[in-house]
């Protein structure tokens, strides 16, 4: 007979999980649904016409990057769900679940915008716009840029998913906090911000793209709540093992020159004044060391200021 | 209680304090928008809030 413990365990809810940061993204995920379907792409297809040749290479050289790094996140997510439920936090795995949707719809989001204003979807049709990230170099030779989605995410998901099937607690902490240091905080919550900000800023200055501006402002409003979510979930385990703060500067560390400087799609917009967006990455950087409760790395602000630090973009299309 | 943030740009040192999450989070975005030209958003701005004295116990601020 099962004792009254062994039939509690079949229950997570508490009032103590329902008051806390983790539900309460839940829930408001849920209010803030938002979907594709409703967005029209009409005047988007107009201006794409309307634009010259070197403005539409710029913009795609942008928004193709955010194509494939949209599917790229949807498919690495799953070591988080898979840790989140070795570790039996039903309010992590309740989070996720929207986390995951929210991603996929992003990614649903490029496609159709890629399909019905450029004309283009098939891999064969879009992979000649990905701009190649050899050619985009430090002439100093101090750092390597690095393609941090397609390489530090599964490689630091692989980690992760492993220490779920068969490590200890605290192995599967840690990697955890790995992961989300890469994936959270580095990605999605300090390389990636300018892109978003350079987009907004273009369909603005172009007066053009409506759709496209209107879709990244409601992909930042969750991404708002991811980024959050896994800096929330590294202060929770960064407080019971203060050690772990040492395993996010490690992924900052290794990725550091993606972070420094301005990458090659992030400069393919002719026009734009760049130093506004290392100033960015500045604050951001910040904010996610203040939303985890670490101490930042001082030099690391110092290299993303430093002008003298200006990577040679070598830029062809794929 | 209050509450606070303050600003991280780099040579920013602009801070506010406010009632709540609800009244601080536009004050905090208009600031970025007009001062810096970028937008901060709003899970960004709570997920950074101080708690501190409202200005019953501790007198006005800023």
């Amino acid at each position: 007979m099962a004792s009254t413990l062994d039939i509690e365990s079949k229950f997570h809810f508490s009032r103590e999980m329902l008051a806390g940061p983790i539900y309460r993204k839940y829930e408001k995920a849920i209010r803030k649904v938002w979907s594709v379907e409703e967005l029209d792409f009409t005047q988007d297809a107009l201006d794409w016409q309307r634009v010259t040749p070197e403005q539409q290479k710029g913009l795609l050289g942008v928004t193709i990057r955010f194509l494939a790094g949209e599917q790229a996140v949807t498919d690495e997510l799953v070591p988080m769900l898979a840790a989140a439920h070795t570790l039996r936090r039903f309010d992590w795995t309740m989070y996720l679940s929207t986390f995951l949707m929210e991603e996929a719809k992003h990614a649903e989001f490029f496609m159709r915008w890629h399909e019905q204003v450029v004309g283009i979807l098939d891999p064969d049709e879009v992979a000649p716009h990905f701009l190649v990230r050899g050619k985009t170099i430090d002439p100093t030779g101090r750092f390597e840029v690095r393609d941090v989605i397609h390489e530090a995410l599964p490689d630091y998901g692989g980690r992760l998913l492993q220490a779920s099937v068969g490590g200890t607690e605290a192995e599967i902490e840690r990697a955890f906090v790995q992961f989300s240091a890469a994936y959270n905080a580095f990605v999605e919550g300090v390389l990636t911000m300018p892109s978003y900000e350079i987009v907004i800023d273009t369909t603005a200055r172009w007066d053009a793209f409506p759709t496209l501006n209107q879709g990244f402002k409601l992909i930042l409003m969750d991404e708002g709540r991811h980024i959050t979510f896994g800096t929330e979930a590294c202060r929770i385990l960064i407080e019971k093992d203060p050690s772990y703060e040492e395993a996010v500067h490690e992924v900052f560390d290794a990725y550091r020159g993606n972070v420094v400087g301005l990458v090659e799609y992030q400069k393919a917009v002719p026009g734009l004044d760049l130093g506004k967006y290392q100033m960015m990455k500045v604050r951001h950087y910040r904010n996610r060391c203040r939303e985890m409760r670490i101490t930042p790395d001082e030099v690391l602000i110092e290299q993303i200021l430093d002008p003298t630090i200006d990577f040679v973009v070598g830029v062809e299309a794929g | 209680m209050a509450v606070r943030w303050s600003c991280v740009e780099a040579g920013c040192d602009w801070s506010v304090t406010a009632a709540g999450a609800d009244t601080i989070v536009p004050l905090v975005q208009a600031h970025i928008a007009e001062s810096h030209s970028s937008f901060e958003l709003e899970d960004m701005i709570e997920a950074v809030l101080e708690d501190v004295p409202d200005e019953g116990e501790d007198g006005p601020r800023d």
